[in-house]
């Protein structure tokens, strides 16, 4: 199974806890709007379980959740609330200011990477895009497997 | 065609000269353009400004047109206000930080809450990781009164980040009440009151729906003017929208439009300029553009002064000082080489003190890696002490008078600023620009704009685009945090408040809250005062307030 | 007909449809994804679906934007869901010219509803190639509609061609306007009325509402047309006028059973078709530098042929479109 060559990643690009600061979010929905990407941009605040759902409904590629603050304390207990949901095969970006420690825990609970302040958009954008691809094409491989399986 | 037969007799002059010179070394320079977009010649003489016009452009420190400053002595008469954020953990955490400042003789102090208490809740109702991690958390009188235990009310000057409905101002006049502080004594700022900015540029403060705020900020300046006279109600802030990606023209132009609509429906609800308008005040990103935003701060004082007497026919000298805080701007700052942004934040803390501003607050180097940590915030007030005491910087008033860049500068940014004003009132105001959308659009784009340029190469961003190092070395502490216990502590203690009241006083008080807000002949700030008095906590009064005025939705659009 | 040509084996359609139900909201989102993208899988999936629908009332919402579409909907699932049917929206958003990209926004303004298993919302990207987004669209209203949900309502910004074309993939047209945008309610009186079932003044306790309301009266009454919508004023932000959209909604919805409303998608699948292919020859022919074309327009420009001989030929190839080859 392959993509269809102009594949259009869906990305969802949200910000959950208390922080409102959604200048970055903003701009990197922006970006991946105008690199032909769809994207489903939420208002800040979002709950886990919001975005479990958005992410499900939506069958997105890609989350990328912004942080400024200390919300990025919330992000395992998203990984964990999308394992349950059986979303895992979801990719998960974050971007914003997070300390280097929690940083190193994030990728290793499963974050695919951490975009700091003064990353490149254009390097944003073109990881996203591989990265959806990526995992679209695995989801759909696994997607068929398992209706083959129940014929 | 050159006929030969004809010979220039004039001789070239020593400008024509300079310019043959120029553009013989520099023939393919491309023009250079501030972030406001104006374009920035190589050399300014008196072609683009002399002193003909000093009296009508310039003139003298507290004097129309007060482009040089708002008091006769500035800065040689009083420093500026150097005030420090502080807010972190429990209240005491809080009043242990506060008595160590005071301590060290400061007066004017700042007060940050908990992202759960910007967000209009109470502890109880958000998740226990996030707590006090950003700010203190302080839900009721008692939580203010800890904040504040051993302080004289009466002595400091507080500055506080509430955004509307004011619960934590309510909170601290409930203090003073309970302590027998006459209000009177009660001085200080509402930070965080400027809903139009919090709609367009910065979410995080935006609690109430769009018309709910524009009459909980009326109810709370006349409320203030007459009860806490000593307080500023209001702090309209132009920093978000620079933040947010607006050009320093565009945030200029953008907080003079919101100054004059606060302004208009406190005219509509009776009440007099001469009188409001002395409390109101302003708050400006400063950024990395040097002289750009010299010139952004002398033309909104220029401005301003004109719209108060002109607009609003005030006749009361004090109403036409444009007072503004000022801060160094944060999204200059890199996460690369972090020792960096001390070197920004003394160039910004210069432009700043340049401009005659009122108050500072010089941001930490590290605040990029997380939360500031106290050696970085020292460093940050060490910067302001050696702009003043060591640079010199202040000695003289609005030193940069006279220049010809910074003057003919100035005269451009007026102008752009203006036309943008001119172009909002064309939309019927600020509020209606905001409610269309334009704003919004226009701060985007310009974000946008700003983002492309720093990509291209054409800004530099050092250790970002430019210089960069490959052996990336942060400095990067771990995230402060409040023990679980503590945490677990404060959460018992507002559990323990809320069952020890009494519950038909509490009722009273909300539904007194109630009648208030459907009422639009009666006081709803006042309304809220009293039910924080009658121990209805931070979070139910924003509780009840958005169920009655409506709940600040963001905007969704981009 | 669409639903009978090649079926093949009933079987296997089934199960698909089975499996669409036993998987859940995660097999249908996933089923959305694979017909809008047109994956491997589309076929079967459609077929299976074909056999299953005209059982849902399909609702479209359509007007300027900025009138309040997204936030009328959101008030108007809770009013739905009190009757006890389910809802799923499809909410289409503009793409943008320049990058072909889009933002989706339109479902976060119809956030109350996250937890409440009998509502589905997705968004798609109208996408912009030619007529392709009017077939996306019915295809996933018919997926909806053979899964489990009874109320479908469809979103469209009501600017362009293609927009009205999917509202009128609907059993119910609520056109929506709101008061406050001058002169540009001509708009609305130019195109919209044609398809509206209903007209909501959405914001309706804003200034100049009953100027706006009196604007569409007459605009309505200077029609002659044999049917009227419905006039009604919401203000959806408080919930007012919800409850009487609602009832007028379902009023209209009642006079269409099962099977006149099967006759009338097909129906209108037939126009759908026929004005796609339409708009495929006309683009073929103005944007192909093939020499042929070039070649034919001089022939018609010296009168050796004219164009209705040559609409005759391909007249007569439609009688052939019976053994149109499948994909």
């Amino acid at each position: 199974m392959s993509l269809p060559e102009r594949y259009r990643p869906k990305v969802i690009v949200t910000k959950i806890g208390l922080d409102g600061h959604d200048r970055g979010s903003r701009i990197v929905a922006t970006m991946l709007r105008d690199s032909g990407m769809e994207v489903v941009y939420t208002p800040p605040w979002q709950s886990i379980s919001d975005v479990v759902r958005l992410a499900e409904e939506e069958d997105a590629d890609i989350i990328g959740i912004s942080s400024l603050a200390t919300d990025h304390l919330l992000i395992p207990d998203l990984l964990e609330a999308l394992r349950k949901s059986d979303l895992e095969h979801i990719g998960v970006i974050v971007g914003g200011i997070i300390p280097e420690e929690d940083e190193n825990e994030l990728l290793e609970l499963g974050v695919s990477r951490v975009f700091h302040p003064g990353s490149a958009l254009k390097e944003i954008s073109s990881y996203v895009r591989t990265l959806a691809i990526e995992v679209r094409t695995k989801s759909l491989r696994k997607w068929e497997s398992q209706n083959h399986e129940k014929c | 065609m050159k006929n030969a037969e004809v010979v220039d007799l004039r001789q070239d002059t020593p400008e024509d000269l300079w310019k043959q010179e120029y553009r013989h070394q520099l023939p393919e320079e491309k023009p250079i353009h501030n972030r406001s977009g104006i374009e920035i010649k190589p050399l300014y003489t008196p072609a683009d400004w002399d002193d003909s016009r000093y009296d009508e452009k310039l003139g003298y420190p507290g004097q129309l047109p007060m482009t040089r400053g708002i008091y006769s002595t500035m800065h040689r008469g009083r420093v500026w206000s150097q005030r420090q954020l502080i807010g972190f953990g429990t209240p005491e955490d809080y009043n242990r930080r506060l008595r160590k400042l005071l301590d060290a003789g400061n007066t004017a102090i700042s007060l940050i809450p908990c992202n759960s208490v910007y967000r209009g809740y109470d502890i109880d109702e958000v998740d226990p990781k996030l707590l006090g991690t950003c700010g203190v958390m302080v839900n009721t009188v008692d939580d203010m009164d800890r904040c504040f235990r051993d302080v004289d009310i009466k002595s400091l000057s507080t500055a506080m980040n509430d955004p509307l409905p004011f619960t934590l101002l309510a909170l601290l006049l409930a203090v003073a009440r309970r302590r027998g502080v006459d209000w009177i004594h009660v001085s200080g700022t509402s930070n965080q009151s400027d809903y139009i900015s919090h709609y367009v540029a910065n979410h995080m403060f935006f609690r109430l729906s769009l018309d709910g705020s524009r009459r909980v900020l009326v109810d709370h300046i006349a409320f203030c003017q007459e009860h806490v006279p000593n307080w500023n109600p209001l702090s309209i802030v132009g920093q978000h929208m620079q933040q947010a990606g607006a050009t320093p023209a565009e945030a200029m132009a953008f907080t003079l439009a919101t100054g004059i609509q606060y302004a208009e429906d406190c005219i509509a609800r009776g009440m007099d300029p001469n009188k409001f308008l002395e409390r109101f005040t302003f708050f400006f990103d400063i950024s990395m553009s040097f002289f750009e935003e010299i010139a952004k701060c002398r033309a909104g004082r220029r401005i301003w002064q004109n719209i108060v007497r002109e607009r609003f026919g005030a006749q009361n000298p004090k109403v036409w000082r444009f007072k503004f805080h000022g801060q160094t701007s944060g999204v200059d700052l890199t996460r690369q080489e972090p020792l960096n942004n001390i070197a920004r934040v003394t160039v910004q803390a210069m432009a700043g003190v340049f401009t005659g501003l009122q108050s500072l607050h010089t941001d930490s180097y590290d605040e990029v890696l997380s939360a500031p940590t106290e050696e970085a915030a020292r460093i940050a007030v060490a910067t302001q002490n050696i702009i003043r005491e060591e640079a010199h910087c202040s000695d003289v008033i609005d030193p940069l008078a006279g220049s010809y860049y910074v003057e003919s500068l100035t005269d451009q940014m007026e102008e752009k600023i203006l036309s943008i004003v001119a172009k909002i009132d064309d939309a019927g105001g600020m509020f209606k620009a905001v409610e269309k959308g334009m704003i919004q659009n226009w701060i985007g784009h310009s974000a946008m704009k700003f983002q492309e340029s720093i990509e291209s190469g054409q800004q530099t961003i050092v250790g970002v685009n430019k210089y960069t190092l490959d052996d990336e070395s942060l400095s990067a502490k771990p995230l402060e945090r409040p023990s679980a216990t503590k945490v677990h502590n404060q959460l018992d203690t507002l559990k323990k408040y809320k069952a020890n009241r009494n519950r038909s006083d509490y009722n009273r008080a909300i539904s007194r809250l109630q009648q208030a807000a459907q009422d639009e002949t009666q006081n709803v700030y006042g309304a809220i005062v009293e039910a924080i008095c009658g121990g209805v906590t931070h979070g139910e009064v924003v509780h009840q307030i958005r169920q009655e005025l409506g709940f600040g939705q963001p905007q969704t659009t981009i | 007909m669409i639903h009978t040509a090649r079926t093949g084996n009933q079987t296997s359609a089934k199960s698909v449809l089975e499996k669409l139900h036993a998987g859940g909201r995660k097999s249908l989102a996933r089923a959305i994804t694979i017909v809008e993208n047109n994956l491997e899988g589309r076929k079967e999936i459609l077929k299976a679906i074909s056999e299953n629908i005209g059982n849902a009332h399909v609702i479209g919402v359509t007007g300027p934007p900025g009138v309040g579409k997204s936030t009328l909907i959101d008030a108007c699932i809770p009013e739905i869901r009190k009757l006890g049917r389910t809802v799923a929206v499809l909410a289409v958003d503009p793409s943008s010219h320049i990058s072909g990209g889009a933002i989706l926004g339109d479902r976060v303004r119809m956030a109350q509803h996250g937890q409440d298993d009998g509502v589905f919302i997705r968004s798609v990207a109208a996408r912009g190639h030619l007529g392709g987004l009017s077939t996306t669209a019915l295809n996933i209203i018919n997926l909806f509609d053979a899964t489990v949900w009874n109320t479908i309502i469809v979103e469209t910004v009501g600017t362009g061609q293609s927009e009205i074309e999917i509202s009128e993939l609907a059993d119910t047209i609520i056109v929506v306007e709101s008061p406050g945008r001058g002169d540009e309610i001509q708009a609305i009186k130019a195109g919209m009325l044609e398809i509206a079932d209903i007209v909501v003044v959405n914001k309706s306790d804003m200034p100049d509402a009953d100027s706006t309301l009196s604007d569409l009266r007459q605009a309505i009454a200077l029609r002659h047309a044999s049917k009227s919508p419905l006039l009604l004023k919401t203000i959806a932000s408080s919930g007012e006028g919800i409850s009487e959209l609602i009832d007028s909604v379902h009023q209209i919805g009642d006079e269409q059973d099962h099977s006149n409303r099967l006759n009338s998608k097909l129906g209108r699948m037939h126009k759908l078709v026929a004005r796609n292919l339409g708009e495929a020859v006309e683009q073929e022919l103005l944007n192909s530098d093939d020499e042929a074309i070039s070649q034919l327009i001089r022939r018609i420009f010296i009168g050796e042929i004219d164009t209705d001989r040559i609409a005759q030929e391909i007249k007569s190839y439609v009688g052939r479109f019976s053994d149109f080859p499948s994909e």
